[in-house]
């Protein structure tokens, strides 16, 4: 593979990537280059040493990916890292995918119920008391206090529970490239 | 090269980087060459490993014109750098001393073995 090729592929790897991150890892890859040229050696002997760029590609992305949610836990970051995970789209993965997809799906569902509770909560204190609330206007008001403080406590325990799983699944990229991966192409 | 060995050498990488810089800054073609002699492995996964420490903040990098073309990016350990070697260099020292009590355990016998290490 000549120099440009490799970069070709390396880029196409990277694309999604903030374009300064690409950057500045395409200027590490062609500096490779540069000093193997200078130490006599030809772009393909180069390119072969450095190994496949696509499988390197997929281990930058994987590793910004979990920098960004290592830095700033939030729903962007762990969305970037999930696809970050996902691209890594190799057979162990896509395994998992069946036990995942419905692990994320079940969480998102649960802060939508969350989510519903709080506002029939709030719906409970402000109407209830002017809408002959069973028990009384003092009831309605402890009623949806109750449902919104309710619902603010299981948000809190499903947030925990999601970085659980966001954290979960980077520990097991890693894995994967490290100790899978390797693994399974022993020769690349 | 077999399984084992290409986890090993996985495994220890970032402490050989490490040890490597502990020694004198060098940028990634002289590092990734050098290891590539000692343990055998792609060049390339040199640069994801870079980053993952300079994000861990145990290396800094600075540029510095090269003789031949444009200038290079070297690598400097940190003080957290220094730490963590010396950290893995212990654990290094105790893993391979209890695998080698196992391996030459036929030769001494097990308990002798294993309180030479903790003493």
């Amino acid at each position: 593979m000549k120099r440009n090729e490799f970069i070709k592929r390396l880029k196409a790897g990277l694309k999604g990537m903030p374009q300064e991150d690409i950057a500045e890892i395409v200027a590490d890859y062609e500096e490779h280059f540069d000093a193997g040229a200078a130490d006599g050696r030809s772009e393909e002997e180069v390119a072969a040493a450095l190994g496949n760029p696509s499988r390197l590609a997929r281990e930058l992305r994987f590793e910004a990916g979990f920098r960004n949610w290592e830095s700033a836990r939030s729903p962007s970051s762990a969305w970037s890292a999930i696809l970050a995970f996902m691209g890594l789209a190799t057979i162990d993965i896509l395994i998992l995918l069946p036990v995942v997809l419905p692990v994320i799906g079940v969480v998102f569902g649960l802060f939508v119920a969350v989510l519903a509770i709080f506002v029939s909560g709030g719906f409970v204190l402000i109407a209830g008391p002017f809408s002959g609330f069973p028990g009384g206007w003092l009831v309605a008001i402890l009623a949806g206090l109750g449902m919104m403080s309710a619902a603010v406590a299981a948000g809190a325990l499903l947030m925990l529970i999601s970085i659980g799983i966001v954290n979960a699944l980077m520990w097991f990229g890693r894995l994967h490239y490290r100790v899978i991966e390797p693994a399974i192409h022993a020769e690349d | 090269m077999s399984e084992i060995e290409i986890q090993l050498k996985k495994g220890v990488l970032g402490l050989c980087v490490l040890a490597l810089l502990s020694r004198g800054d060098s940028y990634a073609y002289e590092i990734a060459s050098r290891m590539a002699d000692a343990v055998d492995m792609g060049e390339g996964t040199i640069y994801p490993l870079m980053r993952r420490m300079q994000s861990e903040g145990l290396v800094t990098t600075y540029l510095e014109e090269s003789p031949s073309g444009p200038p290079r990016k070297y690598y400097r350990i940190t003080d957290t750098g220094r730490e963590r070697l010396s950290e893995q260099v212990g654990d290094w020292r105790t893993f391979t001393a209890a695998v080698n009590g196992l391996i030459l355990g036929s030769e001494a016998p097990m308990e002798e073995g294993e309180t030479s290490h903790e003493a």
